[in-house]
């Protein structure tokens, strides 16, 4: 096989497609971080307004209160996204909304009828044990000792009681919930922004930085050293098409009711990797 | 990731205990009877289609403040627009956000919900929620304000650092610097159209 489709194949398992199905497994709990933006608010918020005298015609319900928030210009954080490459992005994004529709979901789909719940679920934990090494490895990197060590005590519970990973033992017996990290969180934790914006062909939403960390991230993953040739790209396959049929149609939900579904995956990845990179 | 944006709309959702004297009421509660309130409407199986989507509707208008979110998406558009605009934004997006609450929540209706705690700054406060599912728990987090009566009211919800409004805010200020507010408001109006049209 082609050494350069070999680097870039696995990143799939990550960012499935336009899905961005792999962080549909990190349980990271939303921090203390999050609220303490808003520590230097004090106002009056709600002091009436000149605004809620001329708002008689605004039809609402009954207790509603016509009334500007003032307090909620404080809150308006801007979300910084820097898309310099939007024209191709979005010939990149038509492109992945194509081959997911016609191609990736039918197969999902099809797989989902034949295949049990308990399975599936199986084989998402089988591929994410073996992409432990990511998330110890990264977590070790940004300093993160307990959260490595927890990684790797997971990694070797699941392996040996969860039976090749097939079960999270760890999780449902011993408490030990999975944290997501990954080399574009390494790279963000030293003070590397995200750069452009940038929609991969199969891998879908990510940035320069991120990119960069999904070539390395592959590496880490253990998948990567199982399998060679064929054998490993059916394993890439599997994994991908087992991702999206445990989605419930997640990018069928933006597809219907974004008003420009380009800029909702943007601007919600945009965040995502915020959020990740600050916890 | 965005299938937790969904799953916010759709379990942040609040209601029942709607008219209960709620100066006493914590915000924790607020959000729990709500999502309750969902919940059971959800699984009640009685209930045809168009009965269950209206009684959430009534869920969601009663806890969520559309016209807070409102202003908070337009961000400095909100006072450059006349009454009449910001009138129809908030009509608009009430229905957007319910439409894409209601689409999407028939698929999480076994899941169940946890309170991992709240934070409390005078009249604000984030309640965070955990949806626990097969394959992951989902964190969703409410940010809500308190009412002149005391009630907790939602103005933003996060979805695995994911915050709704900021979301909004960022695309629709895009369209807005292409198109105009008024080029916004068409296409909120054909978006919604087509949504009535094409039920989920």
């Amino acid at each position: 096989m082609n050494k350069l489709f070999t680097l870039i194949l696995p990143v799939i398992l990550t960012v499935a497609l336009p899905v961005s199905g792999v962080s549909g497994n990190s349980t990271i709990l939303p921090s203390a971080e999050n609220a303490a933006h808003e520590d230097n608010y004090s106002a009056p918020m709600l002091a009436a307004t000149d605004a809620a005298a001329q708002d008689e015609t605004f039809t609402a319900p009954d207790d509603f209160e016509n009334e500007n928030l003032p307090w909620l210009d404080d809150e308006d954080e801007e979300l910084d996204v820097y898309d310099p490459l939007e024209t191709i992005n979005r010939g990149t994004f038509w492109f992945n909304d194509k081959l997911y529709f016609y191609l990736l979901k039918p197969v999902a789909r099809g797989y989902r009828w034949l295949m049990p719940d308990p399975l599936m679920l199986g084989i998402g934990n089988f591929f994410s044990n073996l992409a432990s090494p990511v998330r110890i490895i990264n977590a070790g990197l940004q300093g993160k000792f307990t959260d490595a060590g927890n990684e790797l005590t997971r990694f070797a519970v699941n392996t040996t009681i969860g039976i090749g990973g097939f079960f999270d033992t760890a999780k449902d017996h011993f408490n030990l919930t999975k944290k997501e990290e990954d080399t574009g969180q390494t790279l963000g934790y030293y003070g590397i922004g995200p750069g452009p914006y940038l929609v991969l062909p199969f891998f879908g939403p990510s940035s320069f930085r991120d990119g960069v960390g999904l070539l390395a991230d592959s590496r880490m993953d253990l998948t990567y050293y199982l399998w060679e040739d064929w054998d490993y790209w059916s394993a890439i396959i599997l994994k991908t098409v087992n991702t999206v049929a445990l989605d419930k149609d997640t990018y069928e939900g933006v597809k219907r009711d974004a008003l420009d579904p380009y800029l909702f995956v943007r601007d919600a990845w945009t965040q995502y990797r915020q959020n990740k990179v600050e916890n | 990731m965005l299938k937790r944006l969904f799953l916010i709309l759709a379990f942040g959702i609040t209601l029942a205990a709607a008219n209960i004297a709620s100066a006493d009421i914590s915000p924790t509660d607020s959000i729990r009877g709500s999502v309750d309130g969902i919940l059971t409407l959800l699984q009640n199986k009685q209930l045809d289609k168009v009965t269950r989507r209206k009684e959430m509707r009534k869920v969601i208008n009663e806890r969520f403040d559309f016209r807070a979110m409102s202003q908070s998406t337009l961000a400095t558009n909100w006072k450059k627009a006349s009454e009449d605009q910001q009138q129809e934004f908030v009509t608009l997006f009430s229905q957007l956000i319910e439409n894409t609450y209601i689409g999407r929540v028939e698929a999480y209706t076994d899941e169940k919900v946890d309170y991992p705690g709240e934070k409390i700054q005078g009249k604000k406060a984030v309640v965070e929620t955990l949806i626990l599912t097969d394959s992951a728990d989902i964190p969703i987090n409410y940010k809500v304000y308190q009412k002149k009566n005391g009630e907790w009211w939602v103005y933003d919800v996060i979805i695995e650092g994911i915050s709704l409004i900021s979301n909004y805010r960022s695309s629709y200020k895009d369209i807005v610097s292409k198109e105009g507010l008024d080029g916004l408001l068409a296409k909120m109006r054909d978006k919604i159209k087509e949504l009535e049209t094409q039920p989920a």
